[in-house]
């Protein structure tokens, strides 16, 4: 199929609008409809990423509107880009929003009743905005896109409980600020530049030389703000507890794997493929302060998530955290930490997007996802559980799963380039994600309540009727994808190899040094 | 507090001016994005590539014509978060008493609305028509046609508008929109071309390339049009009741 990259925005666009329109014929048809055309997004998705691997240069370009590149710099049209980052990005956003889609079908019934069509319909845009956003050349497109999938995230968000209106107001002001100022860098960039391309913006920057321009500078810093803001770095991350905690369940189970992901995708982008690496490292101030900015972040977001006593609450903090982990691994300014922070967008949306499903099954079936209400969880879901906890150990990074492989590579390029601050905030917080986790099992497996007193006989005995720990598990629409994402993090552990070759061919492109930069 | 935030108001206007000091002239030829051979291709060759005399239209339904696709998407969504929002969320609430108004629709004002409504439907159709050789086109031209039923709800009430132009029929409206423009690029990709390569028409057009996108860029404003006008008419309709869709301001 030559048009597959076409094919993954046109099949959750019109699959979208399809479902919008089944509410007139039969709403029961909107479930199907948005799996099928998730479906077909997937599939094109990896068809994607075989072309771009088949291609001799690693990347698709697709011209929207057949306006060709001939003309200096790249043309007058839209171009799409899909270098092998873009295509595994955009795969890894279509996998998660099948996965949740499939997942969605008890929660929305309940929690959003006789708004399933609307539900389905702006999910689907939401993957479409997030599938674009991976995969465009352009950076207004970027910006339209960026806006498709904010709005509708809005909207998924406040379709929650009572408090989410609330929580989407902060979102919406927040993330309007970011995008403004990714907007008014973007126009910076075209005063200078006269394009919009990506490729050619940068070309024109290496033409002009214009990398000690005080308006690209400052374009620079507004594009970065602007980006950092949306991905809910820690002074910015007011926004992303609340709204997650009170969203819908599957959709904190969409938005928490992929919104800041791509978002950090969106930032090396920028870095890599807009102003270059000798701008971005060189020319500007960033890569003294970013490392220590990161370790401020790391450790307030780690204590936070310490502090709280909700799961869905303690993985909106992580999230804050690993958000903590990629900006950094980009702004240590090393081959491995760019391949660290790409492979850790990857096993992260995995990793996170099992923690979600396993919390949102807990909460379907204990109407709670307190500690308090957690004991005996095992005997009663044994395969959620085994499902969350795999999520949970590539958190922490133990091996196999992929959680491990990544932040290998992010300690090792925290150690090549000498940022030893960067090597032991990952450390300190490898030991709160342990505490993290194995404080959960502790409070499932021990009948010891808040206070520390004893519930139980002791023996094992969790002071349970036989009643409330028998065997039951969760419906198999919910658990097929739970299972399927564990299985994810496990065989992207197994094969990390594999998705390291991408990533190197891809990153081989661009100059990065090996060892020791920064004084 | 606001002191505060003024410390983030304050460095971003310094950086802004910052900024300044290495901008082009006001105006300069010389400037990038003036000299820039895209801008000279925009003006030199719309008319010869699309046979449009409009370069705005061109640029903004051909030449970027996938970003105007995902605005239109980005009024539909926004559209359709209202209603998920708004609809429901009242149940129980009462009605806010100022917003309710006891008076019959005055006589001058409906008849008066009676006799430019058309005005306004005839004229949006034109704005929206014309497009490609005056300044218009889909979304001035939604925006007019939805602001006369707007004008009915205000000069009336809620109810006479909806009976015009129910809720479900804007919402089926809308959607039609995207259908007509996501479905001309999807015809003319079926037709060998790339996604919104209106050029392809030709096969099933009796025209030449450079027509078909000209009657393409019609289609795509027509379907920007439809989401706009019914967009418009869903957020007024949704936000001025409330989510109730009764009787309204």
């Amino acid at each position: 199929m030559e048009n597959a990259i076409a094919w993954i925005f046109i099949f959750p666009l019109f699959g979208s609008v399809f479902v919008a329109l089944s509410r007139y014929v039969n709403i029961k048809l909107a479930y199907p409809i948005s799996v099928l055309s998730m479906a077909g997004a997937l599939w094109a998705g990896v068809e994607t990423l075989k072309q771009a691997m088949a291609s001799p240069n690693h990347e698709i370009s697709y011209l929207l509107g057949g306006w060709t590149l001939d003309l200096y710099p790249r043309g007058v049209g839209i171009e799409f880009r899909a270098d092998l980052l873009a295509s595994l990005i955009a795969l890894i956003v279509l996998g998660v929003g099948l996965l949740v889609t499939v997942y969605s079908k008890i929660h929305v019934e309940k929690e959003t009743p006789n708004k399933e069509a609307i539900y389905y319909s702006l999910m689907m845009l939401q993957i479409t905005g997030l599938a674009g956003i991976c995969l465009t050349g352009d950076a207004f497109n970027l910006y339209v896109l960026i806006e498709v999938a904010a709005l509708t995230g809005y909207g998924l968000i406040a379709m929650g409980s009572n408090r989410a209106a609330a929580a989407t107001y902060n979102y919406l002001i927040l993330g309007t600020i970011g995008a403004s100022l990714y907007l008014l860098g973007v126009g910076y960039l075209y005063i200078k530049t006269g394009t919009l391309n990506m490729v050619g913006i940068r070309e024109v920057i290496e033409a002009n030389g214009l990398a000690e321009s005080a308006t690209m500078q400052v374009a620079f810093v507004l594009i970065g703000v602007g980006i950092l803001i949306k991905m809910a770095f820690f002074p910015f991350h007011a926004w992303l507890p609340n709204a997650y905690c009170n969203a819908p369940t599957t959709t904190s189970c969409l938005l928490a794997p992929l919104v800041t992901k791509v978002m950090i995708y969106v930032m090396i982008r920028m870095v890599l493929s807009v102003f270059g690496v000798e701008f971005s490292f060189e020319s500007t101030i960033w890569v003294s302060w970013m490392p220590w900015l990161v370790v401020i972040a790391i450790v307030c977001a780690a204590f936070l998530a310490l502090s709280q006593r909700e799961i869905k609450r303690m993985l909106a903090y992580l999230i804050v955290a690993e958000v903590g982990y990629m900006v950094g691994g980009v702004w240590i300014y090393n081959y491995y930490g760019l391949i660290g922070s790409i492979f850790h967008i990857i096993s992260d949306a995995c990793m996170t997007l099992c923690l979600f499903l396993g919390a949102g099954i807990i909460l379907h079936k204990c109407k709670t996802t307190h500690f308090d209400g957690l004991r005996g969880l095992f005997s009663k879901m044994p395969l959620t559980m085994i499902g969350f906890f795999i999520g949970g150990f590539s958190i922490i990074g133990l091996p196999p799963t992929c959680g491990f492989f990544s932040k290998w590579y992010l300690i090792t390029g925290g150690m090549v380039s000498g940022r030893w601050e960067y090597l032991i905030v990952l450390m300190f917080s490898t030991m709160v994600m342990v505490i993290l986790f194995f404080r959960l099992i502790e409070r499932i497996h021990l009948a010891v309540d808040e206070s520390g007193k004893n519930l139980g006989k002791g023996h094992g005995d969790l002071g349970l009727t036989k009643e409330q720990t028998r065997f039951d598990e969760a419906p198999l629409v919910m658990l097929i994808p739970l299972l399927i994402a564990a299985s994810t993090v496990l065989i992207i552990g197994v094969y990390n190899q594999e998705v390291v070759n991408q990533i190197e061919t891809f990153l081989q492109a661009y100059d990065l040094p090996t060892g020791v930069v920064y004084k | 507090m606001k002191l505060f935030s003024l410390i983030p108001v304050f460095v971003i206007g310094v950086l802004l001016l910052w900024a300044g000091q290495d901008f082009p002239k006001w105006g300069d030829v010389e400037s990038p994005a003036s000299k820039s051979p895209v801008s000279s291709h925009f003006i030199a060759n719309t008319g010869v590539d699309t046979e449009v005399p409009n370069m705005v239209t061109a640029v903004l339904a051909d030449y970027r014509g996938f970003d105007t696709m995902f605005e239109t998407v980005v009024v539909f969504i926004a559209g359709m978060a209202v209603i998920a929002i708004l609809r429901g969320s009242s149940v129980g609430r009462p009605r806010r008493k100022d917003h309710e108004v006891e008076a019959e629709p005055d006589l001058i004002v409906t008849n008066t609305v009676r006799l430019i409504v058309p005005v306004i439907q005839i004229f949006a159709f034109y704005v929206l028509a014309h497009g490609h050789v005056s300044p218009g086109g889909g979304f001035q031209g939604g925006v007019l046609m939805g602001a006369s039923f707007i004008l009915i709800a205000l000069s009336w009430d809620l109810e006479k508008a909806m009976s015009r132009f129910p809720i479900e029929r804007c919402l089926f409206v809308a959607a039609m929109g995207i259908v007509l423009y996501g479905g001309i690029g999807l015809l003319s990709m079926m037709l060998g071309g790339e996604f919104l390569d209106y050029a392809e028409l030709e096969k099933i057009l009796p025209v030449s390339r450079e027509m078909a996108r000209y009657h393409a860029m019609l289609g795509v404003e027509i379907g920007v049009g439809f989401t706009v006008a019914a967009i418009m008419f869903v957020l007024y309709a949704n936000l001025a009741s409330e989510g109730r869709l009764k009787q309204g301001l």
